[in-house]
């Protein structure tokens, strides 16, 4: 019954869109309320359609689009709900939800909401439309569309010159993903009507060319290195969109934003829509094993590199920025290395993290947000001694951190949702460390850990213990946004007991796709006790190491924090990515040689030679002559009218009429 | 009296409406020499229709002489706030649209 309504997913949002931005000026708060009544109806269709579906159904619905010049062709607009989309519809519509009951409280004094909602809402309709696409060209649209939604958040504040070089950053750094993406679709496009024209795959009457289903059907018969290529174009995108190494660089300046854009768009859904398109298309990665090599190096590099400069950034929204980025960089590292050994379950171990990511970093991010409502800064140095004014802000972070730390208890399986997704992707590592005899990818993992251990509860120490730094006398935020923070910690604390049957549910994926994942058997032995208690080891190592220097102050800082220090001034810089893409990549190599250069063609060549002396002069000259024929007598004009009548006559006449 | 006096008539008058309009500078003179090409050509209609036997021409003729007028109202409204504009309807000093 709901699967009828699948479309009203998508379609309520935009309708709170269209709604919000006419009408939001005369309804209380801005017209939040429409987004949210909105949202509310995608998140329960979401939620009744899992309880229909479950466990071995799928919601496939299509609609024909426009013919292509070949038998099959053409392109669909269409939905598939698997088990994959629809654990990412619930958890999309459902902390977007919270997100917008929360940014009521949080956004109460802009006097711009109702722009505020209208987009987030739009941005929550790209976003379901994302998940739950049937093909790749309509995922392609809805991900644009999801782009643009995240630039016009980012630069809200727009009269921020900082906010609004921020938005440009991310639309310009996301777009060279996109770009590749789009050249990963027309070359799989070009691939797939070669063999369809050639007749060695056959599309079956109803499917289209670019639906995940025909995509994977075809995968024997495409040529590997091509395949390759593909999914390269592929992971290009997902790396744009998910801040991987090296276009991570504008999801720390999208923090310009307000902290419940971040908290929706930069932490919970967009950022993981990248690692979806891997997620979406892993039958064809798993046909690739260069590519899966690939995501994986870079998924783990990334996991690292970002948790680095985690440690020393002092604004509180960039800490988490690069938490997420390295977060993100786990879930890239599980579907790599996981991907490789254990097949389609991979997709269930890197699903499972980034779901619990999502309610743990929204949370973060929201009990930030609460923070600078009450402090008015960003800055962590400023904060500090919040524990007693702050109860509930300061009880859910502290629960968030021990989820994104991923502390808990092994072997009795009690713990945050960190805990659990955490370790899955760690042992994955180890598991494909032991297969392969590549320790590195699980080495970049376990580094990782301890980092982002160690500074979230630096984080956390420097906001909340500690005596006040600053005079501005903070206070507990309202409970339209404490509310929310509650039902997230719920999630982060007990979501993780859900893992087998997430695991068990989310393998059948492909499966029901028909499309059969070769799995590494063999060796399916328990991981050494050593490698079960290692990332509990360094997520309670960081904390220890944490409250250490950040809480007891046992060691002097002043040594490592400062200017001399050239690796804290390489990290406090983030390693000069920021002026590398500014000033090398933007002012030298775009503005200096090739828009300069390009100038010197435009204005001295085509316009100096060709187009002023040849072109122009040229017609100038004829029409001085020819205008000389417009005397302005009317006279002139009446007799060449008559004139033209009269030899109209005399041809006629020749003609013999 | 045949038709081809009536159409040699007509004729003469369509010439010299012609004729006129080509030579003349008054604004006046020309819309006069339009109204001759004008009622030539009624005159053409109405000895077609007599000699044909059918009534159409004429009641084309008349509709035609309703349009002439109204074409002279207007063409001469024009002409008298032309005149109150510039002081003149010579033609030759109403170029403004001119290279």
């Amino acid at each position: 019954m709901f699967s009828d309504y699948a479309a009203l997913i998508v379609l309520l949002p935009v309708l709170a869109f269209v709604l919000t931005l006419f009408l939001g000026k005369k309804l209380p708060s801005g017209g939040a309320p429409l987004p949210i009544v909105a949202i509310a109806g995608s998140f329960i269709i979401s939620l009744g359609i899992f309880l229909e579906i479950y466990p071995d159904k799928t919601v496939q619905q299509s609609w024909y689009w426009f013919a292509g010049m070949n038998q099959g062709t053409g392109m669909n607009l269409g939905i598939l709900i698997d088990p994959l989309a629809v654990v990412m519809l619930m958890m999309v519509s459902f902390v977007s939800l919270l997100i917008h009951i929360y940014a009521v409280g949080y956004m109460a004094h802009d006097p711009a909401k109702p722009r505020y909602f209208a987009e987030t809402s739009l941005f929550t309709a790209a976003m379901l439309a994302v998940v739950l696409s049937d093909n790749i060209l309509q995922f392609f649209i809805a991900w644009e569309l999801v782009g643009v939604c995240s630039y016009l958040l980012i630069g809200f504040w727009y009269h921020k010159p900082s906010a609004a070089a921020a938005a440009k950053k991310a639309f310009l750094v996301t777009r060279i993903g996109d770009v590749l993406f789009l050249a990963g679709i027309v070359v799989l496009y070009f691939n797939m009507s070669k063999v369809i024209e050639s007749g060695t795959f056959n599309l079956e009457p109803g499917n289209f060319i670019l639906q995940f289903k025909s995509m994977f059907e075809a995968i024997p018969y495409i040529d590997k290195r091509q395949l390759t290529i593909i999914t390269l174009l592929f992971f290009g995108g997902a790396v744009g969109k998910s801040g991987q190494f090296p276009l991570h660089g504008w999801l720390p300046d999208a923090m310009e934003g307000p902290t419940t854009v971040s908290a929706l768009i930069h932490a919970a859904t967009m950022v993981t829509a990248g690692v979806y398109l891997v997620a979406r298309t892993f039958p064809m990665f798993a046909a690739a094993p260069d590519s899966l090599l690939v995501v994986a190096y870079i998924g783990g590099f990334t996991a690292l590199f970002a948790a680095t400069m985690g440690l020393v950034m002092n604004d509180i929204k960039r800490v988490l920025a690069y938490s997420t980025v390295s977060q993100l960089g786990y879930m890239m590292l599980a579907l790599g290395t996981a991907g490789a050994v254990v097949g389609a379950k991979a997709v269930g171990i890197s699903m499972f993290h980034l779901i619990s990511h999502a309610f743990f970093k929204a949370l973060l991010f929201l009990c930030a947000g609460s923070v600078i409502h009450a402090v008015g800064t960003n800055d962590i140095r400023e904060m500090g001694g919040l524990f007693g004014k702050m109860k509930i802000t300061a009880t859910t972070m502290l629960i968030a951190a021990l989820a994104l730390a991923g502390i808990g208890i092994p072997f009795l399986n009690v713990g945050t949702a960190g805990f659990f997704s955490k370790d899955a992707i760690i042992e994955g590592a180890f598991e494909y460390a032991e297969v392969k005899g590549d320790f590195i990818p699980y080495i970049f993992a376990v580094l990782a850990a301890l980092l982002t251990s160690i500074y979230i509860f630096r984080l956390w120490f420097m906001a909340f213990t500690g005596s006040p730094r600053s005079e501005r006398h903070s206070h507990e935020s309202p409970g339209v946004m404490t509310r929310p923070l509650m039902i997230l910690a719920v999630f982060a604390l007990f979501f993780g007991f859900a893992q087998s049957g997430f695991y068990n549910y989310l393998e059948t994926n492909f499966e029901l796709a028909g499309v059969e994942l070769a799995a590494h058997e063999g060796e399916a032995s328990h991981p050494p006790v050593m490698i079960v208690l290692l990332p509990v080891i360094v997520g309670v190592l960081g904390f220890l190491i944490s409250y250490a220097i950040y809480h007891r102050r046992m060691l002097d800082m002043s040594k490592f924090v400062s200017s001399q220090n050239p690796v804290y001034k390489l990290l406090l810089n983030r390693y000069y990515e920021p002026k590398i893409g500014a000033d090398i990549i933007g002012v030298k190599l775009t503005h200096d040689i090739t828009a300069q250069s390009g100038e010197f063609v435009d204005r001295k060549i085509i316009d100096g030679l060709v187009i002023d002396n040849v072109i122009g002069s040229t017609t100038f000259k004829i029409g001085n002559t020819v205008r000389k024929l417009q005397t302005g007598v009317v006279q002139n004009y009446a007799s060449i009218v008559i004139l033209g009548v009269a030899l109209l006559v005399i041809l006629l006449k020749l003609g013999g009429v | 009296m045949s038709l081809y006096t009536y159409l040699l008539i007509s004729a003469i008058i369509f010439t010299i409406g012609a004729y006129g309009l080509i030579t003349q500078r008054s604004g006046i003179k020309i819309l006069m020499c339009i109204e001759l090409m004008l009622n030539s050509a009624n005159i053409n209609l109405v000895a077609f229709s007599s000699f044909n036997n059918n009534s159409t021409g004429q009641v084309f003729a008349l509709f035609s002489i309703a349009i002439a007028a109204a074409e002279a109202a207007i063409g001469f409204a024009i002409l008298v706030a032309l005149f109150r504009v510039k002081d003149t309807i010579n033609l030759d000093n109403i170029n403004i649209l001119r290279w």
